[in-house]
């Protein structure tokens, strides 16, 4: 599980996180909806220990991400906007390298067994990385997550710029991962998605969490109104500040 | 974890283009510089060998005409007698048994033997004559060889293997290391490898293991093979121990520029930034300073140039002729065949040739000491100068190395100096004497025998240049470390 206390960053005088507290489960697809800026990707690089926090604690299943960043890593899988691989190594290879980074090791038919679950054509398998398309790279970058075995997944809009066969199948594997237990927080601007993956929605403001709901008791239109809602106060308070 | 890191640096190595033709242009520029240098050594030693020759033929022709006056005189019976002047062929004893004749008529090459690692070095070695005639003559006549090589060669160095390790090795090594994180970074796979427990040390680390071991097992394998095809006196402990400290040499010099790589790489600009950050300081710390060193040496101690020296040397010379001779004795002296008077007035030209050959020496020798020290202090100033730029350090420990240094050469100087003045001892008592020479006296000349400097002097020397490129490592290694913890992974 994922859990944010009073979770601070701030660059100079700009506060790109204004004290975050979050928990997100076991089972949980925690969805974070806010615009560009406002914090849902300063949060995932906190938990991945990229950036060091200004104050609170974030804490990768109990454990201070900052105090025993190597341990939290191993428990944790992140799949980025665009996941990126080596170009000039094939998809069983770049996944053989991570699981081996990540301490776990297979036999080539494991491996294998991966790939075939997350979707990859069997005959793109053993095929260099860099003719991959989007949509292959980030099944692959689910594969390296379960060959992993992750206990939790950060995910940062990884279904922005998939066609939506492609976000379809993303979704219906993060379904998967939930099923089997993973604690899963991804940073998204597809509502839509949101609402049919999630179990719960953050929306982010300005470096703050306005309003958390639970998807199963919120329709489509809903999760649209309310963002909007948010996002024009903000808008508004920006301008009275201006 | 970070053996399997170094052999996916490995691989991915294997499988970039840029890998092989760095590798190809390391095996090309040290092979030619092996065979430049090897070629350089071969030169010295033939010049050497075929200046000794051509002298001790002269010698032994000698030997031949005092050995047939020797027979002669013992068929025919009669005194064994000294030759005064040069006389018609065939006509009483000949000049072989004249010991003023043979010291200054013909000369013993000295010669200062490389070491085992000379073709790795030439240092200064292709200025300095490694073989120099000793003969009665004066200490002008010994050294007018010096510097009468292409001034080409002496303007730009020769192309030799510390050439290739000092200039060219820095910049195989940066072309693979410059972009050593900023282009993981900006690949995205930076995040996807450090979301992983890994650190950014561990990371580093076998970045420039995989790619140092590389590139320093070609270079130092190289290295061996040229001093296996190259090289001189490979059955000696010398040759293999100073290899032994070229090794240990090279790889500090080599981790010096892979840390610097790092040290770039640590404060995050982007690759292209690097490249030119990097660029920048090659072209300060192999070019600009020790540039600046030279110059800065030359012009708080001017070392007067051998030709000023030479000048100097024949003025003094003149003088000293001028203050002993006449216009007539100073032409008999020059022709003594022409001395009117007989043996006994030619006798008194050649004591007096004698004399005045020491004085001129008197007055030339102070000269070139001058010189010495001068070129000395020079020399002093750009050893403590040496610790601003590690390409100074490692062209001296180099040289060091390779016994090619000016203070190796200086130590041969010195005991040709000495052998000059035994040489100039040896005959001008027997000449002075008028002991006739002998055949079997020829067979005690003395000979010049190199005393090599003790090892421990050597490292002596070598050390504050090893040392000093050791702490420089040391702190190239130690500031990205510390810096290590600000590095920004993901941009904000």
């Amino acid at each position: 599980m994922l859990e944010a206390i009073n979770l601070k960053k701030a660059y100079g005088n700009m506060e790109a996180l204004k004290g975050l507290d979050l928990t997100v489960n076991s089972g949980d697809v925690y969805c974070l909806l806010g615009a560009n800026g406002a914090g849902k990707t300063t949060t995932i690089n906190l938990f991945l220990n990229f950036i060091e926090p200004t104050g609170g604690t974030a804490k990768v299943c109990g454990i201070d991400v900052t105090e025993q960043p190597l341990e939290t890593k191993k428990l944790l899988a992140y799949i980025p906007e665009q996941v990126m691989l080596y170009g000039n190594l094939t998809a069983m290879e770049n996944l053989r390298y991570f699981a081996q980074l990540g301490g776990h090791d297979y036999a080539p038919d494991e491996y294998r067994g991966f790939l075939n679950r997350v979707g990859l054509q069997p005959d793109a398998i053993d095929q260099r990385i860099k003719t991959y398309s989007k949509g292959m790279r980030q099944k692959v970058g689910v594969a390296i997550a379960l060959a992993k075995r992750a206990k939790v997944l950060l995910l940062d809009e990884p279904t922005s710029g998939l066609d939506p066969k492609a976000s379809n199948e993303f979704s219906q594997l993060l379904l998967q991962l939930k099923a089997d237990g993973a604690a899963i927080l991804m940073a998204t601007h597809d509502l839509f998605r949101a609402k049919e993956t999630g179990t719960r929605i953050g929306i982010m403001n300005e470096g703050r969490l306005v309003q958390e709901l639970s998807t199963d008791e919120v329709s489509h239109a809903d999760v649209e109104r309310i963002y909007l809602e948010h996002m024009h106060a903000g808008d508004q308070y920006s301008q009275k500040v201006a | 974890m970070i053996k399997l890191m170094i052999s996916h640096e490995t691989r991915q190595l294997f499988r970039s283009g840029a890998l092989w033709s760095i590798l190809g242009l390391v095996v090309l520029a040290i092979v030619f510089a092996a065979w430049s240098g090897g070629r350089s050594v071969t030169r010295q030693l033939a010049g050497a060998g075929a200046a000794a020759k051509f002298e001790d033929g002269l010698r032994n022709h000698m030997r031949r005409d005092a050995e047939k006056y020797e027979a002669k005189v013992i068929a025919e019976g009669g005194e064994y007698q000294f030759a005064s002047v040069r006389h018609a062929p065939g006509m009483g004893p000949p000049q072989g048994t004249n010991a003023g004749a043979v010291g200054a008529e013909t000369a013993m090459y000295v010669s200062l033997p490389p070491t085992g690692l000379a073709a790795l070095s030439i240092g200064q070695s292709d200025i300095q004559l490694n073989y120099l005639p000793v003969s009665m003559a004066t200490t002008l006549d010994v050294t007018k060889y010096l510097e009468l090589e292409n001034p080409v060669s002496l303007m730009t160095g020769s192309l030799d293997i510390a050439f290739v390790v000092i200039f060219l090795l820095p910049i195989f090594i940066l072309a693979m290391s410059y972009d050593l994180l900023s282009s993981e970074k900006e690949r995205g796979t930076l995040a996807m490898i450090l979301a992983h427990p890994i650190s950014l040390r561990e990371l580093l680390a076998s970045k420039i293991i995989a790619r140092a071991g590389m590139l320093l097992t070609v270079v130092l394998a190289l290295g061996l093979i040229a001093l296996f095809s190259v090289g001189t006196d490979l059955g000696s402990a010398d040759t293999w121990a100073r290899f032994g400290l070229w090794v240990i040499a090279t790889l500090l010099y080599a981790l010096f520029w892979f840390s610097l790589a790092v040290l770039v790489n640590v404060y995050g600009n982007n690759s292209a930034t690097n490249g030119t950050v990097l660029a920048g300081i090659w072209l300060v710390v192999v070019v600009v300073v020790p540039t600046l060193v030279s110059l800065v040496a030359t012009a708080v101690y001017p070392a007067p140039s051998r030709m000023e020296l030479t000048v100097a040397a024949r003025a003094a010379q003149t003088v000293a002729e001028k203050n002993y001779m006449s216009k007539l004795d100073e032409y008999y002296y020059d022709h003594l065949e022409y001395v009117p008077e007989g043996d006994q007035k030619a006798m008194d030209f050649l004591t007096l040739a004698q004399a005045n050959n020491n004085s001129i020496e008197k007055a030339v020798r102070p000269l070139y000491d001058e010189f010495q020290v001068q070129l000395n202090r020079q020399e002093a100033l750009v050893q403590r100068f040496q610790f601003l730029s590690p390409a100074i350090m490692m062209q001296l420990a180099l040289n060091e190395i390779s016994g090619t240094s000016a203070d190796r050469y200086e130590h041969f100087l010195e005991q040709v100096y000495d052998f000059h003045d035994q040489w100039k001892e040896f005959f001008s008592v027997k000449f002075l004497e008028r002991y006739p020479l002998k055949p079997a006296d020829y067979e005690a000349f003395p000979e010049f025998d190199y005393d090599e400097e003790g090892f421990a002097l050597v490292l002596a020397r070598l050390l504050p240049s090893l040392l000093g490129m050791f702490v420089l490592l040391l702190g190239v290694v130690l500031v990205p470390t510390l810096a290590l913890r600000r590095y920004q992974v993901a941009a904000r």
